[in-house]
């Protein structure tokens, strides 16, 4: 194995020794973490480099070759996953910089943001290293430590405001993460006893239906859709995401639910695809709509820009489930594509919708929505950003969210599904009413508008931005994620003629 | 023989029912609490029944022997604020047990019924598929087998945690350096003062157990290279006299620094990282072990990790922070001039 083949590493080791050295050297934990999303993002780039040149990557980790060992993998959709992760890895950490220095500058409680910060890195490194770990991961044991090491942390960070209400809401995320995990864990343990390993590899090549798969796959969906906070099971993320903070709310809805997404989309259409009925994919189709009603319309209930903001990301979620029919009828490559599009779209703009409202809430001091009138005067660049956030869950073009649905609703259609259809559109309709509920608000600047005193900072508005950006631009950079797909696609079907890696 | 075994399984079956029945049915936290504790200490007798020592030995000293007193630690802190805040309310019935605090009272609501029924609706299933995955199971135990000589132990549980799998590993004890990592975020309290006045008897008890105790902990790690043992077992009996040096006031945390406490919670984690960056530079593989250096360099990282989870789980037991972390003011109001010094 050449000395270069082991960039594949660096995207879970260097958050992972950031996250050691972050807890130990407390005075420079932010440039360590900083330096370590930087390092990230440059691996990654390596990575796509080495992908496009070799094609797909598989790691032996200590040299033991699966079966027996662990192996990590590169692939297309791993691979997007990933730049988005690292991208979004630079961003919040800059902004979370920006958000606990003004923070410590005018505590509320003496104290309280400098524990918040110091605790705040260590902890976003090692859910950097969880994510890391599971796009990479191509062992299903494997993936089930770092769904741990995501779930654990993400709790501990949604436990750091450390108000009342936040510390019930991040127990109850606990419980809930954990009571996926174990699911997910049974599962493991069915198809370990029903296959006899554990690669992804090797799953793929032997699974056919046996007694015990179905079983398996039950069990580790449910837990699976129970961690992405799936309809009905999202009682969870609107109090966990909306009493966070700034910094932390944008990692759990951009980052930490599409984690767990990503792995029931590969169980489902990589590695399990040949046993599962098509019935099955239409009850998730069924999720996934009652996903984006339920929550649209809860959306419009919300009087507080917070819990409207984790109330669509319960919606939005719906998108990524409601491809499961869609992408059965339409082949794995373009369900791959449609979904990655949604949820990198959908990271960016709820991670710049996020920041926005952290910076909000920290000049005007609430988030009532009634009470933002004119906030535009004094943070244009925040309200910009928001806004164009707002175009990408909405859906309007150039952004990612209306490639993703321009996808979907061209599959519901050619294939005479006009149920879902009419959902997707549906869906669009009430993310126009809530995204410009709120838009109207910061943008019409009333006669009598109170004053806000405090300094603008630059690091609080600018990441927003480019998040936001990114998301809308990101239709118009499409060829590049679809190129590094169609490279996986064609290698995975020579490996399938094959007969396996 | 045989029968007579079929038998004790049963009956151990039987009582781990009964008692899990128990403990979700009592609405005394501290009944409950004892019950986990002794279905943790059947449960490893059913893992030795079904030739698993290792898990059976972590099952007890983890599962039960750090877990219920962590209940138990947990429930005081409870009944400390509560009794301050419920003054007014009678003592009630639970003087039998000293436990004030109890959790609401139960109905069997149709709700709860409703789920119980759904509960053994799945459990039923989980039996069924359990019987209809066809045997013999498939594994991968032959093939840990055949590369057992290359990977330094003779015990195949230890060589796939730490050498097949020490990716795994490595990730599990991030986990645990997490919850300390946790549990230090979210409190603003220090470490529990000196106990007032620990008994003669409990003081000489522990200075005669301590070593005792820290000898069969190391032991445990040694003996991880050659059959049930490890790193985590061994760290959890460590833990154990870090919790009795705790209750028994000798050693007094409130002053103790929490630089060399940081350093000894990710001891264990830094060396692995270590010997996964010297496997890149060396092998040019991540964690990759040179054969004949293998025993050794195992050895010496299940002694780091065995220290880290000690410290770890002794760190959760104590469930403060180090005195000199805490500058936090509980109010803004009165934060002037009242705020802890920093030492």
């Amino acid at each position: 194995m050449a000395f270069a083949d082991s960039w594949i590493v660096v995207p879970v080791f260097a958050p992972l020794t950031a996250a050691l050295l972050a807890f130990l050297v407390r005075r420079a934990s932010f440039f360590i973490s900083l330096a370590a999303a930087c390092l990230s993002l440059l691996a990654v780039a390596v990575l796509v480099n080495r992908f496009l040149v070799n094609g797909p990557a598989a790691y032996a980790v200590g040299g033991w070759d699966p079966p027996l060992g662990i192996c990590l993998r590169t692939d297309g959709p791993a691979l997007i996953m990933l730049v988005l992760t690292a991208v979004a890895g630079v961003g919040i950490s800059l902004y979370a910089k920006g958000y606990f220095t003004l923070r410590i500058e005018r505590p509320s409680r003496v104290g309280r943001p400098e524990r918040q910060e110091r605790f705040f890195w260590p902890l976003w490194m090692l859910q950097l290293t969880g994510l890391n770990g599971l796009y990479l991961s191509g062992d299903i044991f494997n993936l089930y430590v770092t769904l741990e090491v995501i779930g654990v942390s993400a709790a501990a960070l949604a436990a750091l405001s450390g108000k009342s209400a936040s510390l019930i809401a991040a127990l109850r995320y606990l419980l809930v993460s954990l009571l996926g995990s174990m699911s997910y864990l049974l599962g493991v343990v069915f198809v370990y006893k029903t296959y006899g390993v554990l690669d992804l590899g090797l799953l793929q090549a032997a699974a056919a239906p046996a007694p015990g798969v179905i079983a398996a796959m039950a069990l580790m969906s449910v837990g699976l859709l129970l961690k992405t906070a799936i309809f009905p099971m999202h009682f969870w993320l609107p109090p966990a995401h909306a009493n966070a903070l700034a910094p932390v709310s944008a990692i759990l809805s951009g980052l930490v639910v599409k984690g767990s997404f990503f792995l029931l989309f590969r169980l489902w259409f990589d590695i399990f695809s040949p046993v599962l009925p098509a019935a099955a994919f239409n009850l998730m189709g069924s999720l996934g709509a009652g996903a984006i009603i339920w929550g649209g319309v809860q959306v419009l209930r919300q009087q507080r820009l917070k819990l409207l903001i984790a109330y669509s990301t319960v919606s939005q979620l719906g998108y990524l489930v409601i491809a499961f029919p869609l992408a059965f009828a339409g082949g794995s490559s373009q369900a791959w594509s449609a979904v990655l599009f949604m949820a990198s779209g959908h990271a960016c703009a709820k991670i710049a919708m996020f920041m926005s409202a952290g910076t909000i809430m920290l000049h005007a001091g609430h988030d009532r929505i009634r009470d933002l009138a004119g906030i535009r005067a004094y943070l244009p660049v925040t309200a910009f950003a928001y806004a164009a956030a707002g175009v990408n869950l909405i859906g309007l073009p150039p952004s990612g969210g209306f490639i993703a649905k321009w996808m979907l609703l061209i599959t519901a259609l050619a294939g005479h599904q006009w149920l879902w259809a009419v959902v997707l559109l549906a869906g669009s309709f009430l993310a126009t009413a809530y995204v410009f509920r709120v838009v109207a608000q910061l943008f019409v600047i009333p006669p009598d508008k109170p004053v806000i005193t405090r300094r603008r900072a630059g690091l609080l508005e600018w990441p927003a931005l480019i998040m936001a950006l990114l998301s809308l631009l990101l239709g118009l950079m499409a060829p590049y994620p679809l190129r590094l797909l169609e490279a996986g696609q064609i290698v995975r079907t020579a490996m399938t003629m094959g007969g396996g890696p | 023989m045989k029968m007579l075994l079929t038998g004790f399984d049963l009956l151990l079956a039987l009582t781990l029912l009964w008692l899990a029945w128990q403990l979700l049915r009592s609405t005394d936290i501290f009944k409950a609490i004892i019950f986990f504790i002794c279905f943790g200490l059947l449960m490893s007798l059913a893992w030795v029944r079904m030739h698993a020592p290792d898990v059976a030995l972590a099952e007890a000293a983890i599962g039960t022997g750090l877990t219920g007193p962590l209940f138990l630690a947990a429930l005081r802190r409870i009944e400390r604020k509560a009794g301050k805040n419920m003054m007014s309310e009678p003592a009630g019935n639970g003087e039998e047990t000293g436990s004030r605090w109890k959790a609401r009272n139960r109905e069997m609501s149709p709700l709860l019924w409703t789920v119980t029924a759904l509960t053994c609706c799945l459990a039923g299933l989980l039996i069924w598929t359990v019987l209809i995955i066809p045997r013999p199971l498939p594994g991968l135990a032959d093939q840990v087998a055949g590369s057992l000589a290359e990977s330094g132990v003779n015990n195949p549980v230890t060589a796939v945690l730490l050498n097949f799998r020490g990716y795994d590993t490595l990730l599990e004890v991030m986990v645990l350096l997490l919850g300390a990592i946790t549990v230090w975020s979210i409190t603003h309290a220090p470490f529990p003062p000196r106990v007032p006045d620990t008994s003669p008897v409990q003081k000489a008890a522990v200075r005669l157990l301590l070593p005792l105790i820290c000898l069969i902990g190391g032991y445990l790690v040694w003996q991880g290279a050659y059959q049930t043992g490890g790193a985590f077992q061994g760290g959890a009996v460590l833990s154990a006299a870090l919790v009795l040096l705790l209750i028994s006031d000798f050693l007094w945390l409130p002053g103790m620094r929490s630089l060399p406490l940081r350093l000894g919670l990710t001891l264990g984690p830094l060396v692995f990282v270590l010997l996964a960056g010297f496997g890149i530079l060396v092998e040019k593989t991540l964690l990759r072990l040179p054969v004949e250096y293998a025993g050794p360099l195992l050895l010496f990282l299940e002694a780091a990790c065995g220290l880290s989870i000690g410290l770890t789980l002794a760190a959760f037991f104590a469930g403060g922070r180090p005195a000199s972390d805490l500058r936090e003011t509980p109010y803004s109001g009165e934060a002037k001039g009242k705020g802890p010094a920093e030492s």
